[in-house]
């Protein structure tokens, strides 16, 4: 599913917060985001999922979806939420549940059978370490780094064609860091699903994502092919990580 | 240079002037600064009423105010249990400070003393010093009439200091309620029994008027000593405040699984069962309605205290029948602010959501008609008035509360203590409106066409909202998504303010 995103903006008050004129994110993209604290990353998603109002511009989902052609503003319809799977923070979980009830209360929203539930978590059996499913445990009284394991798991139930997380390293121990790296670059050269990550990560971003955006206060100011981590020192330079 | 005791305890009687000027619904509401103002006002207002009415009402064979001296108990037991309202206890207002190069023994007695000398304990001088005024002034002069507030004041310290301590032993567990309960109930029984009690009192309390040092010494011992032990208590307890955990491991989690039958539904109905169940502020509210329906039938089967008010039947009928409805819609997607983000990014969710909540309040009204089958069976309600309001609270006032989902924009706080929760204008006019609008309807309508005839109608109405439920849902629906970016930013800012 390709995202094309036209004339974006939205600022805050004085404050803008995302200004794109045109960026294309092709089918099958894996994009990293990176910027500074406050450059727009997360407006920019909750912009994509149609969670806040755009003061301008628009995004446009195109593509193919159960045999149909499919080419839809994301603010005029609902139907996108079929093949978009997305963690941005907390709001996105219904912590008085357990982890085994709110996967369930996805699945069964999506559409998506038990039997079929199963077969897809035991794909993350290594990455939940044995924390998640059969406790007793409501997500309120989770670890920040296994509500952030349940998000991710939820945000993929559906098998999504585009798959936005906002910072999925965060909380997590380097094992589990290590174990989502390969789950998403699995993932997306399976499925040849469209993934958007923001990190402040500059190594994982650099390791899974062969295209990476750096946003400053709102604007994409690079669009950079990361080829076998080519964007590294570019990043690190823009970042003054060696100064 | 560290702040001296005295500069540290006037910063931090400015932190807690700040921090209840710019509590959240205090900033956003006037409604709410409005009703805060009006309350104390109106509560100030009585106290200082019966102080000026009572001197005259209860001066007979004894002085005025040796008669509320008698009983001055009876006036601490109150003022107790109203500060389960009002009053936080040291233990759990020190987290923030507990990282400051203060020690912490200090910081408990700072605070200790900020809740001894803190304005509440003047409240009841609303009363006091009118009653005093006219009661004790003619006889005894200003100084007798000092002594004795001064007296009053130091009985009213005393009781804060022991409500603290009880409150404290609460937060460990809510069985500790029993030692109060017991307490006053031992109190209010012995002087009934005993004369000597209330002899003793009124020696005791007209001492105050003489300023006697002994009468005042009786009263420090107990304030000395609850200060000593509250600081001990308060002390321990700020280990399990800084480091309070909920309790993590359930005991047990029910699938519901009967309810995996009605497909997607079900999950939202699911949802709505876990909702209510699992959050501290749901429960209670819950567990509220359900408390006073219990009590309006058992009154209204058993006794006889409405029986010559018609009026009052059909309110307490009616009522019985909203209460559950009324107190959860009012405030219908203030719950679902916590994950709004979530159910947004999922298609429809919002209409599913509402539909299941729609479905869980009708079921829920069994409750009530079972409950109300004392009051059929004895004769004080009729089966047709049951129905008649049972249905057009389900067909008409439902749908409205239900508008409510539209324009609510506070996210309310899920597993909180319930605390007073503030209603704003939209929600006071239509929660008002809801409880009086279908009586007059009602009266209208049995007025026209007689008992039988009314009621049919009531029921005719009802039935026709129930049966229409997917249209009316439905448009909600779309007038929320139509409002759904305004409803999202407030719902997220007053989420991050919880």
């Amino acid at each position: 599913m390709e995202i094309r995103i036209q004339n974006l903006k939205k600022t805050f008050g004085e404050k803008v917060a995302v200004d794109i004129a045109n960026y294309e994110i092709h089918s099958g993209d894996m994009l990293g985001l990176v910027g500074n604290n406050g450059a727009g990353k997360s407006t920019l998603f909750r912009l994509i999922l149609d969670l806040i109002k755009a003061d301008n511009g628009n995004v446009v989902m195109n593509g193919h979806f159960q045999d149909k052609d499919i080419e839809i503003d994301v603010k005029t319809t609902e139907d996108w939420k079929e093949w978009t799977g997305a963690f941005i923070d907390e709001s996105f979980l219904i912590d008085y549940l357990t982890p085994d009830e709110y996967f369930h209360f996805i699945a069964k929203i999506c559409g998506i059978a038990n039997e079929q539930l199963e077969q897809h978590l035991s794909k993350y059996e290594h990455f939940m370490n044995g924390e998640l499913i059969g406790q007793k445990k409501l997500i309120r009284n989770l670890s920040a780094g296994n509500k952030q394991k349940v998000g991710i798991i939820a945000a993929m139930i559906q098998q999504p064609q585009v798959l936005i997380l906002d910072e999925p390293f965060n909380f997590l121990d380097p094992s589990s860091q290590n174990a989502i790296k390969h789950l998403l670059k699995d993932y997306n050269q399976q499925t040849g699903a469209t993934i958007l990550i923001s990190s402040h990560n500059l190594n994982h971003t650099t390791d899974i994502c062969p295209r990476i955006a750096l946003l400053e206060n709102g604007v994409i100011i690079r669009d950079i092919q990361n080829i076998d981590n080519s964007a590294e020192k570019e990043l690190e330079a823009y970042f003054n990580i060696n100064d | 240079m560290r702040l001296s005791a005295w500069k540290f305890y006037k910063e931090l009687k400015h932190l807690e002037n700040l921090s209840e000027s710019r509590h959240p619904m205090f900033e956003k509401n006037r409604f709410a600064k409005f009703l805060i103002y009006f309350m104390f006002a109106y509560y100030a207002a009585i106290l200082l009423f019966l102080g000026v009415i009572m001197p005259e009402a209860l001066d007979g064979s004894m002085s005025s105010f040796h008669v509320l001296d008698s009983g001055f108990f009876y006036i601490l037991i109150l003022d107790f249990w109203c500060r389960f309202f009002l009053q936080q206890t040291p233990a759990q207002k020190v987290k923030p400070f507990t990282l400051l190069p203060i020690r912490r023994g200090f910081l408990m007695n700072l605070f200790l003393f900020r809740s001894a000398l803190s304005y509440g304990n003047l409240f009841w001088g609303f009363f006091l010093v009118p009653f005093g005024f006219l009661a004790i002034v003619h006889f005894y002069g200003f100084i007798g009439l000092t002594g004795w507030l001064f007296g009053w004041w130091l009985l009213i310290v005393t009781n804060s200091l022991w409500y603290l301590f009880c409150r404290t032993l609460m937060l460990r567990s809510l069985l500790w309620l029993i030692i109060p309960a017991v307490f006053h109930i031992a109190i209010v029984i012995c002087s009934f029994e005993f004369d000597v009690i209330s002899n003793l009192s009124i020696d005791w309390l007209e001492q105050f008027i003489f300023w006697n040092p002994l009468a005042y010494f009786a009263v420090f011992i107990p304030i000395v000593l609850l200060f000593y032990i509250n600081h001990k208590l308060q002390g321990n307890m700020i280990y399990k405040e800084v480091g309070k955990v909920e309790e993590t491991e359930m005991k047990r989690t029910s699938e519901i699984k009967f309810l995996d039958r009605y497909g997607v539904m079900g999950e939202y109905l699911k949802l709505e069962i876990r909702m209510r169940t699992r959050n501290k502020a749901v429960r209670t509210q819950t567990l509220i309605g359900i408390a006073l329906i219990i009590f309006f039938s058992i009154m209204m089967s058993w006794g006889d205290a409405y029986d010559d008010v018609p009026f009052m039947i059909s309110f307490i009928c009616l009522y019985n029948y909203l209460i559950l409805g009324l107190m959860t819609l009012v405030g219908i997607m203030g719950y679902e602010g916590n994950y709004i983000d979530g159910l947004m990014s999922r298609r429809e969710s919002i209409y599913d959501l509402l539909k299941a909540k729609y479905y869980f309040h009708l079921v829920m009204m069994i409750l009530p008609l079972v409950l109300m089958l004392p009051t059929i069976f004895t004769g004080k309600t009729t089966v047709l008035m049951n129905l008649g309001y049972m249905f057009f609270i389900a067909g008409v006032i439902f749908p409205i509360l239900f508008q409510l989902a539209v324009y609510n924009t506070d996210t309310l706080p899920l597993n909180k203590r319930m605390t007073a929760r503030t209603n704003n204008w939209v929600q006071s006019v239509i929660s008002i409106g809801v409880m009086f609008v279908p009586i007059a309807f009602e009266k209208a309508i049995v007025a026209l066409f007689g008992d039988i005839w009314g009621f049919i109608i009531l029921i005719v109405i009802g039935l026709v909202g129930v049966c229409t439920h997917p249209l009316w849902l439905r448009n909600i629906y779309h007038r929320f998504m139509q409002r759904r970016y305004k409803n999202m930013e407030a719902l997220r800012a007053s989420r991050e303010n919880n």
